[in-house]
């Protein structure tokens, strides 16, 4: 049995009169790491609120169909509760900095001490989540002063403190340089490997390849498809979705490699050399 | 870290004695020397003040302060010494300009009330962590609502200011004038602004959704990283301020009854 069902999910936002999730079904295992991916407007930001209770509890409209993460359905729930089960990470790691808090250290403590964690499980939980995400060296600098990359991860450090199951990151690094970029997907890895679900919506096609299990390709507020990145990405109408697919992909498309147990195309570099490789022997001369 | 707060921790008495002790001596700073209506009572206040400041190691922080407010309150012993309606005594004059003894008396009360008022107020501000202020407040039962706005905006704001500055770079290096005459200014302030509206609707909206996501609205009762701050002396120093009052307060009623 899955851990996260989305049973016949619509939604409509007050005021308009488009589905911005257009009967969306799917499951999703413990510990997978999950990519969202579609042309802006598609519903990426909308269908990571409803998971996270934020539809319909924060933004109401018109909703109908189920989002259950194991047996709790998250629209009973209100969101100061179910942020326990389910934790958020937003685009831009500034709004994300309370600005009530002086030190990284407390300022992780904030969701914790709104949950009335006690004291002590407190401070461990947060040693814990500096560790994980390898801040415990800014532990007692001013949070706004530390670089994007420190900063969002600090914020996710805030989020998984408070024990969530399921994490879902919206666009997390869209504001960040490549180190950045790259220091929080690692961590966010490494979050993974803890058993924890990721579910993260990305525009950098090489970065969900590399990290997701399954990938959802949303359009127009519908689920298009949902599957291996080497699935999703050997769409013959990708483009149709305003996606386009990694550079190894491409490659791959063009020369008409593809990975003989599947039948797809490369989506990393490391499936480009397997299959480069396989095609031109060991010393693939055109490589 | 910029934040609009004026408090350093120094690792005096004065940083580690709970908040609301030193708002009993704000109060009791303002209102001893009101109640009393004597000027020696001010200038004792000020004294203990200036006293606290030093040992606090905060004394220098406030000299520009009062340097700040000083140039009110030369406004105020130049007008009143020249103009105040009682004057009759002539006390020294600067060429034209004659100075009465009443006058100067009269400023003189306001200037030690100002100061004295001032000072105390420097007391607390400069020696209390205001987020400490705040979670004191917060365990007494004050809204975490109301806490967090009271404390957020001085950390928000200046970077706020700097987010502004940024935009107006930005602008400015695609070629928008924003120096120069007033039409100018203003034609080009229109454009300037709209993005850093829209750029702080957004904003806010995210970060009201991030505190949300965190539990803020929460009604569970909160527990605290941080320890209270307060020592052993704070209950006696709460007992005794007041107590200093009511004195003050029974001192000039025997006063007016004899
Ligand atoms: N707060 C809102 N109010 C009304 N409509 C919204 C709101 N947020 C998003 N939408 C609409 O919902 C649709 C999906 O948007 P969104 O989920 O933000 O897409 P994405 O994250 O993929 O860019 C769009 O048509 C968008 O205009
Ligand atoms: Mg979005």
């Amino acid at each position: 049995m899955a851990s996260l069902n989305i049973e016949h999910l619509k939604y409509k936002y007050p005021g308009t009169d488009r589905l911005a999730l257009n009967d969306i079904s799917l499951s999703i295992e413990t510990g997978e790491f999950i990519g969202i991916i579609g042309r802006n407007e598609s519903g990426k930001s909308s269908l990571c609120q409803a998971i996270a209770g934020l539809i319909p509890n924060f933004y109401k409209g018109a909703y109908g169909g189920k989002v259950l993460i194991d047996d709790i359905e998250v629209k009973k729930v209100p969101v100061d509760e179910l942020c326990e089960t389910v934790g958020t990470v937003f685009q831009n790691p500034f709004n994300q900095v309370t600005g009530a808090k002086a030190t990284v250290y407390e300022e992780i403590a904030f969701g914790l001490e709104n949950m009335g964690v006690p004291k002590e499980e407190m401070i461990r939980r947060i040693d814990r989540a500096m560790e994980l995400l390898d801040i415990s060296k800014y532990r007692d600098r001013y949070p706004f002063d530390l670089s994007g990359g420190q900063m969002q991860r600090m914020a996710i450090a805030g989020v998984i403190a408070m024990h969530p199951q399921v994490i879902i990151l919206d666009e997390p690094t869209s504001q960040l340089d490549p180190q950045g970029r790259e220091e929080v997907f690692q961590a966010v890895q490494k979050l993974c490997g803890q058993g924890i679900t990721i579910i993260l919506v990305e525009h950098n096609m090489e970065k969900i390849a590399q990290y997701s299990n399954r990938v959802a390709l949303l359009d127009a507020g519908t689920l298009i498809d949902f599957d291996t990145p080497q699935k999703i990405f050997s769409r013959v109408d990708l483009e149709q979705y305003g996606v386009e697919a990694p550079v190894y992909t491409q490659i791959g498309k063009r020369l008409n490699l593809t990975i003989e147990d599947t039948g797809c195309y490369p989506v990393t570099l490391e499936e480009a050399k397997t299959v480069l490789l396989r095609k031109g022997g060991n010393d693939p001369v055109w490589l | 870290m910029k934040t609009i707060s004026l408090y350093v921790d120094k690792g005096t008495m004065l940083n580690k004695i709970a908040p609301e002790s030193k708002i009993w001596y704000v109060i009791a700073a303002i209102t001893i020397p009101a109640l009393m209506g004597t000027r020696w009572a001010g200038i004792v206040l000020i004294a203990v003040s200036a006293a606290l400041l030093l040992y606090g190691k905060v004394l220098k922080r406030t000299l520009p302060l009062l340097a700040v407010s000083g140039f009110v309150l030369l406004t105020v012993l130049i007008i009143q010494g020249m103009f105040w309606w009682g004057n009759e005594t002539p006390l020294f004059a600067l060429g034209p300009a004659v100075f009465y003894r009443e006058g100067v008396n009269y400023a003189l009360g306001i200037l030690i009330n100002i100061i004295n008022i001032l000072m105390s107020f420097c007391v607390l501000i400069l020696t209390t962590k205001p987020s400490d202020m705040m979670e004191n407040f917060v365990r007494r039962g004050f809204s975490p609502r109301f806490g967090y706005v009271f404390i957020s905006v001085f950390q928000i704001i200046p970077q706020m200011t700097e987010t502004m500055s940024t935009i107006t770079d930005a602008q400015r290096s695609r070629g928008m004038e924003t120096e120069g005459s007033l039409a100018v200014r203003i034609k080009a302030f229109i454009p300037l602004i709209a993005p850093v509206i829209m750029s702080s609707l957004i904003n806010t909206k995210e970060r009201a959704l991030a505190l949300e996501v965190r539990g803020f609205n929460s009604r569970k009762k909160k527990t605290f990283l941080n320890d209270e701050v307060k020592t052993a002396g704070d209950r006696y120093i709460q007992i005794a301020l007041p107590v200093l009052i009511i004195a003050a307060a029974v001192w000039r009623v025997t006063q007016w009854l004899a």
